[in-house]
């Protein structure tokens, strides 16, 4: 079997035409209702993507990718129903990794899971550990330390931390990261850039408030540094 | 000039008749005078500002409070004054008439023997008649000063009286006392000129008093008016900021129960408009919100649909076609929708960036319906800066490209240009969008940017597609970044449209 995908969706004409569409695009597609059942479902099919509607009866949108990310890194595409700033940054701050906004093109979405499932770019031999002060990145095993200790960063995040790694000091601005991370042409949104940013730092940093590693430019983008 | 009749005889200290009645001056013709205040009410008051009829109320009110109250001190003490003169004046007269009589008593052959007497005494101004022959204690004071009609009466009628004359422009009370011996009558001249000195004083006093009082009265006037006035600018300024879209906009509560009935009637007012807008803006979202559900099952569905679109009959695939094109439009016109509701909720917030202008074009283009639509970018216009909303303004690009592509012939340049001439400092880009349609008639270049625009210009325009919200939106999204959108003649003369956008811009270092 290929890609799964869990869609979560409560309106079943929706789901149904969701998954005939995502299944010729070549994903095998697990249904769920509500919340409850998807994280039943999870748990049972394993799936490699969660595709979750933010409005749910019971556990919404927002408590499902929380709940899912307590024990998983699995990407999550949230779908909203406006692209009001408060539902998209609420929904990325809960962990989803990219968003949609209905109605969207099963086509895009499927280029979304794409790219959230693209391997990261490899790093030129004999850089098999990268070292920023007290924080160490070994790609090839998808691992990160910070004082010794192991960082559980999602698949978005590593992405994220290794893009700037790959030329620390050199200022990345958000464009050439949403292009790089969730392969977004020029009108990405740069505020999956900012809130991924955030939530590294909350896992990189030893203080979020005062980043010493990933350091914002202003107006330019973001950095990577010792 | 008064006179008065003396009520006692020639007894000494006899207290004289009443006040000397000096209140004659305060004219009591105020009838005519009130008609003609009446007319300048109705007349004239109603073309001066609020500001100046409260002023000028209060100026006059002053001034005919003061002048009334001036009056009437004014009479109060010249009665006082001239009572206490004329009271005194008579005891006196009296006192020396005594003397003379009683120095005439011994039927003396003239009156030589009391004006000596009187004199004598310190009685410096009398006249006595006696006999008929008249007697004068000076040169100055003799019968020629006395009136005729005081001659008369103390004289003739033989009866005490008193009057006041002038004497060489100055004031005297005298006092005509008939003696009771045999044809004789006593004049004395009492001084009034320090009398009618203080009067002038005070007077002088009350009118400066009135004038002082006067400026102080149109002073509070214009006091009083911009108090009252500054509730009214108030609500004037509340109701412009309503006006401007500051909905929220209310007055400041107050404890003034005239004022409280118009704030509160204000606020009230606002509030119910701010609750209708608020409910217009929401209820366009909500059905927006409402539309995106069986849109996304349209949108996937028709998915499914166009991959095995070469399985379908030929009239199932024409028919799929519409569906595609339609539901496509109905997806754009609920995205259009819905941004028009954000900006009539005023909930737009702008993710402003720099955004070099050029680049910008080239990418917004790209994405458009017509992707391969050439871009012209003047060498100047290379190195512009626009700050703006990047996916809004792509809207704004993609909206020209629609409507060039739905009304102006399907096919279009786009042009990056700098209006200013060359040298001139930079403040505005022009992307301009060209098409080979019909062109806009003069008098509906204005019309084409409303919401839904129908009629002529729609009728004209539109083949299927209703000229809906994408040029409207333009105007609005160009409008909140500052810039303007119009519509004018293809530059060369051929049949087409030419739509500007005008967007402040910065020019970079080279």
């Amino acid at each position: 079997m290929g890609t799964r995908i869990l869609s979560v969706e409560d309106d079943e004409r929706i789901r149904t035409a969701v998954k005939l569409a995502l299944e010729d695009e070549g994903w095998t597609v697990d249904e769920a209702g509500s919340g409850e059942e998807a994280i039943d479902l999870f748990h049972r099919s394993a799936p490699d993507v969660v595709l979750i509607d933010i409005m749910l009866p019971g556990i919404d949108g927002f408590e499902l990718c929380r709940t899912l990310r307590r024990h998983s890194d699995v990407p999550i595409v949230m779908v909203t129903a406006r692209n009001d700033t408060h539902d998209v940054v609420a929904g990325l701050e809960a962990g989803a990794d990219d968003y949609l906004t209905k109605p969207f093109a099963p086509k895009e979405l499927s280029a979304r899971i794409r790219a959230l499932l693209r391997r990261i770019r490899p790093i030129s031999p004999g850089h098999a550990k990268l070292v920023f002060g007290d924080l160490e990145i070994v790609p090839d095993e998808g691992k990160v330390t910070r004082g010794g200790s192991e960082l559980h960063l999602t698949k978005t995040e590593f992405r994220l931390l290794c893009e700037l790694a790959q030329n620390p000091g050199r200022v990345f601005s958000r464009e050439s990261l949403l292009d790089k991370v969730w392969g977004y042409d020029y009108f990405g949104d740069g505020r999956l850039v900012d809130v991924h940013v955030r939530r590294l730092r909350t896992k990189v940093e030893a203080d979020p408030a005062n980043p010493r590693h990933v350091v914002t430019v202003r107006g330019l983008g973001y950095r990577l540094q010792s | 000039m008064t006179e008065q009749n003396l009520a006692g005889q020639a007894a000494v200290g006899q207290a004289a008749a009443g006040p000397v009645d000096a209140t004659a001056e305060i004219p009591a013709a105020v009838g005519p005078w009130r008609r003609s205040w009446n007319v300048i009410r109705h007349v004239q008051m109603r073309r001066f500002a609020l500001r100046t009829r409260v002023l000028l109320m209060f100026g006059f009110g002053a001034l005919f409070l003061s002048a009334f109250l001036a009056a009437a001190a004014h009479s109060f003490t010249r009665n006082n004054v001239v009572n206490q003169r004329d009271r005194t004046g008579v005891e006196a007269a009296y006192r020396d008439a005594q003397v003379a009589q009683n120095e005439l008593g011994g039927n003396a052959s003239s009156a030589e023997a009391a004006v000596e007497r009187l004199r004598s005494l310190g009685v410096q101004r009398f006249v006595i008649n006696y006999r008929g022959t008249w007697s004068a204690s000076s040169a100055k004071f003799t019968s020629d000063v006395i009136p005729p009609e005081l001659q008369q009466r103390a004289i003739t009628e033989s009866t005490p009286s008193r009057m006041i004359s002038y004497v060489d422009g100055d004031p005297w009370l005298i006092v005509g006392v008939p003696l009771t011996v045999a044809d004789a009558t006593y004049f004395e001249f009492v001084p009034m000129s320090d009398v009618q000195d203080t009067l002038s004083s005070v007077l002088r006093s009350l009118v400066f008093a009135g004038i002082i009082t006067t400026i102080g009265g149109a002073m509070l006037g214009v006091f009083a008016a911009s108090r009252a006035v500054r509730p009214l600018g108030d609500a004037a300024q509340a109701a412009k900021a309503i006006a401007g879209g500051r909905l929220d906009t209310r007055l400041e509560p107050t404890d003034d129960p005239d004022l409280r009935v118009l704030a509160n009637s204000f606020n009230d007012m606002a509030a119910a408009l701010q609750t209708r807008v608020e409910r217009d803006a929401r209820f366009a979202s909500d059905v927006s919100h409402e539309l995106r559900s069986p849109l996304m099952t349209l949108a996937a569905s028709i998915e499914v649909m166009k991959a095995r679109r070469d399985e379908l009959p030929e009239r199932a695939q024409a028919a799929l076609d519409l569906l595609v094109a339609d539901v496509a439009r109905f997806q754009g016109l609920v995205e259009d929708l819905l941004e028009i509701s954000r900006f009539d909720a005023g909930a737009i917030r702008l993710n402003l960036e720099d955004l070099l202008v050029a680049e910008f074009v080239r990418q917004a283009v790209a994405v458009s319906s017509m992707p391969d639509t050439p871009v012209d970018v003047s060498e100047r216009a290379e190195r512009v800066v626009i700050r703006g909303d990047r996916r809004r303004l792509a809207r704004v690009v993609a909206n020209l490209i629609d409507n060039a592509r739905l009304h102006g012939g399907g096919d279009a340049v786009v042009t990056v240009v700098e209006p200013e001439g060359e040298g001139e400092p930079l403040g505005h880009v022009w992307i301009t969008v060209e098409d080979h349609g019909p062109g806009v008639p003069t008098e509906e270049r204005e019309l084409v940017f409303e919401r839904f625009a129908r009629g002529a210009v729609a009728g004209r325009r539109s083949t299927s597609d209703g000229a809906g919200l994408g040029l409207s939106l333009v105007d609005e999204h160009v409008r909140s970044h500052g810039g303007r959108v119009f519509v004018e003649d293809r530059l060369d003369g051929e049949p087409g449209a030419r739509f500007v956008l005008e967007l402040p811009a910065d020019e970079v270092g080279v």
